[in-house]
């Protein structure tokens, strides 16, 4: 096996095994612990992909600000007191609904015949990436960052009470 | 055998069905959040594969930037859906004391 | 300065949803005095940005002034104004119904930046032509329809608001798997250069494009509210502020049939994919049709059954869309099918929601039982009420009436016969509950014999949806002619 077998089917296995982990742990704080290895293990992903700005992205944004979020709103709302990250009564719709968009995807990708390595890699330069951003996507940026400004006044909105009318 | 594409794809769509299954299966509102972002994540990782092996091998480097550059607005918008997603589950909580999806039964499925 | 012309009304929109927010602040500083005044004067601000926006791309007609803009991104034709107007239309009725509605909310200047700023992104929705800036633009439009759900924020509308962005991020990343496909099989996100390349590819990577096709109609059928992906729909529509739901039904779902329209018709048009899709369309359509109609049967609260009834609603759009799959008079037939229908619903449905929020709020239930004897405390709102739900029904002289005989004009034309003998069938059903409203209304004992009086801009906003839906329905040939050419851009 190459270096990259071996590191690809290690950090495959990690993503995988750490998704799995999210699932079945009981403890909801120890779910968000395996989300933090699952998502970690994407950054590897990444960088083996050769897409090292976004690796960089991931592990700051998923690693670091939404997991340490979700983590906060258990403190907040004490949801760690109650054991019950247990599956819902739906269950047996949601194994069918994800076993059939993974049987679909899987023949999807497997029937289909796809391009092999086309040409030597490079690592995507961060310049180039910079000036595609402002240059051909700049109007998703601006709108993104409305987004980011709607999500602002509505987490104001929903957080402060209707007090001091 | 080297690792091509369809390797990526597959661990993708694993990726994807695992958090599909916890975000519809969970009742605790902070399970199905992390049920999505894994499903985002799986995206993320569908796009920048695509990305690496590009489909023609005349595409020009802005064009395999696309994948990228989709993923950063993917990685920008979740988050911000998920800073919205928190301050409901305060509310919801604050007005409820639980945030279980199935015990708001106030509002039946 | 073609770009931000052509960009004009979505910047309008953005612009004024900025300036009622720092307008507000300056009523803060200004101090108790000004208090009065501060809610009327929020909501005409948020008519002005709509009006602005509606005469910027009357503008943009009259001059000509049409094509991309932003190198591509963005494409404004006859299909994206088209639209314009019906989400500006839509947000102008919406605000002023609203602005009794928030009599005693602290959050005005919010509520109206929220409305403008989800109306915008549906504009873009409709006018872009990339797969980035659709994205973007359908989480601008979702994340800000979130917050609106919950904007009561009491126990309800909460937990409402917490479900439909759950269930909205689901569909997002479903979607988006699919666009991840499609770029994956074509190498672009521009919706053209995906045309061109999946009608050149030679089959190899046939699976691959119907599974993406499969996760962008599961993912776009949430917004869409059609069968099997409306599971949020009633209790959205019952936990949420009814301008909101009024909003919801029109806005948004037109928002998912715009951006279908786009992806299905630019990217996926080629003939030996728009067969399958038509396909998927057709027995959506006989489903949701069905299924909402059915349900709404039992339904006891108004709000929950005109949920359900947008749902069937929903069934009877998509007919027009399976129907584009044959060939290319239908094409021009079944789209504007879709985009004529999607202009008389708006009228309809948020009529009927008007009616809606003036009677329930005064009689304090949303209960179809509580509307006994309307007809005797208000003979004028049960009566637009009635001519709204016979809109719905399908009755003529109203708008409906032309909209159902156009869509099962075309199912015929394009030998789906069977679709439209299941779309009557549907309308009879129908009729049953929307006209058991009507007959309680007008034959039931009232519980008691106070009147109810609408509001001075909720009575404006009945009136100008219950005239416009009887002056389509009376002249219906502008907005045909309006949704031909509209339609024409995909010919």
């Amino acid at each position: 096996m190459s270096y990259e077998e071996v590191i690809f089917y290690f950090v495959a296995a990690v993503t995988v095994l750490g998704a799995l982990g999210v699932v079945l742990t009981r403890n909801v704080v120890h779910s968000a612990l395996f989300l933090i290895l699952a998502l970690l293990a994407v950054a590897g992903v990444f960088i083996l992909l050769s897409a090292e700005f976004l690796a960089i992205v991931q592990i700051l944004i998923y690693g670091g600000a939404v997991t340490i979020l979700i983590l906060f709103v258990m403190m907040l709302t004490r949801v760690r007191d109650m054991p019950q990250a247990l599956d819902g009564p739906q269950r047996p719709f949601a194994a069918l609904a994800a076993g059939a968009f993974l049987v679909l995807s899987v023949l999807a990708a497997l029937s289909s015949d796809w391009p092999g390595e086309t040409r030597e890699i490079t690592v995507v330069p961060f310049r180039e990436m910079g000036e595609a951003l402002f240059r051909d996507w700049a109007v998703p940026f601006e709108v993104a960052s409305l987004v980011l400004l709607v999500a602002l006044i509505g987490a104001i909105v929903l957080a402060r009470g209707e007090e001091g009318e | 055998m080297a690792i091509e594409l369809e390797h990526y794809l597959i661990l993708g769509a694993l990726l994807f069905s695992i958090g599909l299954y916890m975000a519809l299966a969970k009742r605790n509102f902070v399970g199905v959040l992390m049920g999505i972002e894994m499903m985002f994540n799986a995206v993320n990782l569908t796009f920048i594969a695509f990305s690496r092996f590009p489909r023609f091998a005349d595409m020009t480097d802005a064009e395999r930037l696309s994948g990228h550059v989709f993923v950063i607005f993917v990685i920008t918008v979740a988050a911000a859906e998920a800073a919205v997603a928190l301050a409901l589950a305060m509310l919801v909580y604050r007005n409820r004391e639980t945030i279980d999806v199935d015990r708001m039964d106030l509002l039946k499925w | 300065m073609d770009s931000v012309n052509r960009f004009g009304p979505e910047l309008i929109l953005l612009a004024m949803a900025a300036v009622i927010i720092l307008a507000d602040i300056g009523w803060a500083l200004a101090g108790t005095g000004a208090e009065r005044m501060r809610r009327p004067a929020l909501g005409a601000l948020a008519l002005t940005g709509t009006a602005a926006s509606i005469i910027w791309s009357a503008l943009l007609i009259a001059f000509d002034e049409q094509g991309e803009a932003f190198s591509g991104m963005i494409r404004v034709d006859d299909f994206a104004l088209f639209f314009n107007f019906l989400f500006a239309g839509t947000a102008a009725i919406v605000i002023l119904a609203s602005i009794d509605f928030l009599r005693r909310n602290r959050f005005v200047a919010e509520y109206y930046a929220l409305i403008l700023a989800s109306t915008a992104g549906m504009m873009l929705l409709a006018s872009t032509i990339d797969l980035i800036a659709i994205f973007v633009a359908l989480e601008l439009t979702g994340i800000s329809l979130y917050i609106l759900v919950a904007f009561m924020k009491d126990g309800r509308s909460s937990e409402a608001g917490l479900k439909y962005l759950l269930l909205g991020a689901i569909s997002s990343a479903v979607a988006l798997y699919g666009m991840a496909y499609l770029f994956g099989i074509t190498g672009s996100t521009s919706l053209d250069e995906i045309g061109l390349v999946v009608s050149e590819a030679n089959g190899e990577t046939r699976s691959a494009l119907v599974l993406a096709m499969v996760f962008l109609i599961a993912g776009f059928g949430f917004k869409m509210a059609i069968v099997p992906f409306q599971m949020w729909v009633p209790d959205v529509y019952e936990g949420a502020p009814t301008p909101v739901t009024a909003f919801l039904s029109v806005g948004s779902k037109a928002a998912g049939f715009a951006v279908v329209m786009r992806i299905f018709l630019t990217a996926l048009g080629d003939g030996s994919i728009s067969s399958d899709w038509a396909t998927v369309f057709a027995i959506l359509a006989a489903i949701s049709m069905s299924l909402g109609n059915i349900t709404a049967l039992v339904q006891g609260n108004i709000k929950r059954m005109l949920g359900y009834s947008s749902i069937a609603q929903a069934g009877t759009f998509l007919i027009g869309l399976a129907v584009v799959a044959a060939a290319d008079p239908q094409l021009l037939l079944g789209t504007s099918a879709v985009l004529f229908f999607l202009g008389t619903y708006a009228f309809t449905n948020l009529g009927a929601f008007i009616a809606v929020i003036a009677i329930s709020s005064k009689i304090g239930s949303d209960q179809i039982a509580d509307y006994a004897g309307v007809a005797k405390r208000s003979p004028l709102l049960a009566l637009g009420l009635t001519i709204c739900l016979l809109s719905l029904t399908g009755i003529p002289p109203t708008a409906g009436f032309i909209a159902k005989v156009y869509v099962f004009n075309a199912a015929v034309q394009a030998d789906l016969v069977w679709l439209a003998i299941v779309g009557v069938l549907n309308s009879v059903v129908a009729a049953y509950y929307y006209l058991r409203v009507v007959l309680n209304m007008y034959t039931a004992e009232p519980a008691s014999e106070e009147s109810i009086q609408p509001g001075y801009y909720l009575g404006l906003a009945m009136v100008v949806a219950v005239v416009g839906l009887l002056v389509i329905g009376i002249f219906p040939s502008p907005l045909l002619e309006a949704s031909e050419a509209a339609a024409r851009v995909f010919g």
